[in-house]
C-alpha cells in the first residue's frame, strides 16, 4: 500500500522541481562597480522567461533564475555580457 | 574709444576661463563611477544611453590688470551618451551658460552679461583596450569629435558688442581628440586622459587652443568590506587638471595676455549606485603660469548627477 502512494507522491513532486525553472550562475569578468550591475540586469530581464536577477560584485557572479522550459545558453551569454561591454566566462545551472 | 579698448581687453584676456568651463573633458564622465571633471573609458552598453547634468560655477578674480575684472561664468551642462556597440559610444554635450564679467574702467564699474544655450560638443570614443578581470577591468580609448558653433556669437548690450569671454558661443568649429584610459577594481579607480582642442577663428578672433592632461583616483569609503549583492558605494575622489591655453589672436595679432598654464588639484566626493550617481567637486587653482594680465581662477565649483534609461 506505502508503494502506491510513494510514487504519486514521488511524480508530483518531480513535476513540481521541473515546474520551478533553473537557476543559472553566470561568471563575469570586469564587474566592479554598481553601475555595472544595471547593465547587465537591464539586459537580461529582455529575456522572457527571466524571473530574478542577482548581482555578486565581490564574488563577480551573476544569478539568473529562469521559468519553466526557458534555456540560456552560451553564444546567447557571450553576446549580452559583449554588448553590455563585459567579459562573460561560464555558466553553471541548477533546477530551482 | 579707450573705455572700449579696455572692454575687448578684459575680454580677451578672460576668454581663456570660458574654455576651460566647457572645454574638452569636464562633461561626460559617464557610468559606472567616473572621473568628476573629465572622461572615462568605461563602457557604455549596446544601445543603452545615460544622461548627465553637471552645474559648474567658474569664479575668477584677482586681476593683474588695474581694471579689477571679476567673471563668473555659471553653466548647467547636458550630456548624453549612447552606446553604438561594446566598442563605440556616441556623445553630445549642450551647455546652458550665464556668463558675467564685471571690470571698472575710467572710474566707471560695468558688468556685461549674457546667457542662454553655448556650443555643442559631439565626440565619439572607441574602445582599442579592453582586460577583464575578475573584480576589475582596464581599458584604453580614442576620441575625436568637434564644437560646433550653436551658441549665440555676436550678442550685444548697451555699451556694444560682448568681448568673447562673455559670448555664449566661439562661433568657431574646433576640433578635438584625446585619448582616455580607466583601471577599475572593487576597492579603486584610476583615471587618466590626455585631449587637445583646436580652436579656430571667428568675429576676428581665435582663442588659443587647449591642451590637457588629467588624472583621477576614486576610492571607496564606504562599505569598508564588501558582503556581496551589489551595495551602493561611496567614493573619496581626488583629481589633477593639467591644463595649458596657447595665446589668443586677435585681428591676426597674438594677444600677449592670453593663455599659459593651470594646475589645479579637485578633491571631491561621489555616491555611485545600481540606477544613479551623484557627485560634487571643487576645482582649487594650485599654480597658475599666465601670460601678462590673463585673469586667474578662483575655483570651479561642480555638482552633478548621472543616470542609466
Amino acid at each position: 500500500m506505502k508503494r502506491f502512494l510513494i510514487l504519486p507522491l514521488l511524480f508530483f513532486w518531480s513535476l513540481a522541481a521541473f515546474a520551478a525553472g533553473t537557476q543559472y550562475t553566470l561568471r563575469v569578468d570586469g564587474l566592479a562597480c554598481p553601475y555595472c550591475a544595471y547593465g547587465i540586469e537591464k539586459k537580461l530581464k529582455q529575456i522572457e522567461g527571466v524571473e530574478k536577477i542577482d548581482v555578486d560584485l565581490k564574488k563577480g557572479i551573476v544569478i539568473v533564475d529562469v521559468a519553466e522550459g526557458v534555456a540560456l545558453t552560451e553564444s546567447q551569454m557571450k553576446q549580452l555580457f559583449k554588448d553590455a561591454g563585459f567579459t562573460y566566462r561560464g555558466m553553471e545551472k541548477k533546477p530551482l | 574709444m579707450k573705455t572700449s579698448q579696455a572692454y575687448k581687453k578684459a575680454g580677451r584676456s578672460a576668454h581663456v576661463l570660458a574654455v576651460l568651463l566647457v572645454g574638452v573633458g569636464g562633461w561626460t564622465g559617464q557610468a559606472r563611477g567616473a572621473p568628476i571633471t573629465f572622461n572615462t573609458a568605461l563602457p557604455v552598453a549596446k544601445g543603452e544611453f545615460f544622461f548627465r547634468e553637471q552645474l559648474v560655477v567658474n569664479q575668477s578674480g584677482d586681476d593683474p590688470s588695474g581694471l579689477d575684472r571679476d567673471r563668473r561664468a555659471e553653466a548647467a551642462v547636458s550630456v548624453l551618451g549612447y552606446g553604438v556597440d561594446s566598442k563605440l559610444a556616441l556623445f553630445g554635450v549642450l551647455p546652458y551658460e550665464r556668463n558675467e564679467l564685471k571690470l571698472t574702467s575710467s572710474g566707471q564699474r560695468v558688468t556685461r552679461r549674457a546667457s542662454g544655450f553655448g556650443d555643442l560638443t559631439v565626440f565619439g570614443r572607441y574602445t582599442l583596450v579592453q582586460r577583464d578581470e575578475p573584480g576589475s577591468n582596464f581599458r584604453v580609448a580614442p576620441f575625436a569629435g568637434i564644437k560646433s558653433p550653436t551658441g549665440e556669437d555676436k550678442e550685444n548690450d548697451t555699451l556694444g558688442r560682448l568681448p568673447p569671454s562673455v559670448q555664449l558661443g566661439s562661433g568657431s568649429w574646433d576640433p578635438l581628440a584625446g585619448v582616455v584610459m580607466t583601471y577599475q577594481t572593487l576597492d579603486y579607480q584610476v583615471d587618466g586622459q590626455f585631449s587637445y582642442q583646436a580652436n579656430n577663428e571667428a568675429n576676428g578672433f581665435e582663442a588659443g587652443d587647449v591642451a590637457r592632461l588629467d588624472g583621477s583616483l576614486q576610492y571607496r569609503l564606504w562599505p569598508r568590506t564588501l558582503s556581496g549583492g551589489v551595495p551602493a558605494f561611496l567614493y573619496g575622489v581626488i583629481e589633477a587638471n593639467l591644463i595649458h591655453q596657447g595665446k589668443d589672436r586677435v585681428d591676426g595679432t597674438t594677444d600677449p595676455n592670453s593663455g599659459g598654464t593651470r594646475l589645479f588639484l579637485t578633491p571631491g566626493i561621489q555616491y555611485v549606485t545600481k540606477r544613479w550617481i551623484a557627485e560634487a567637486a571643487m576645482q582649487a587653482p594650485v599654480s597658475q603660469n599666465l601670460n601678462g594680465t590673463a585673469l586667474e581662477n578662483d575655483y570651479i565649483a561642480r555638482v552633478s548627477v548621472r543616470f542609466n534609461f
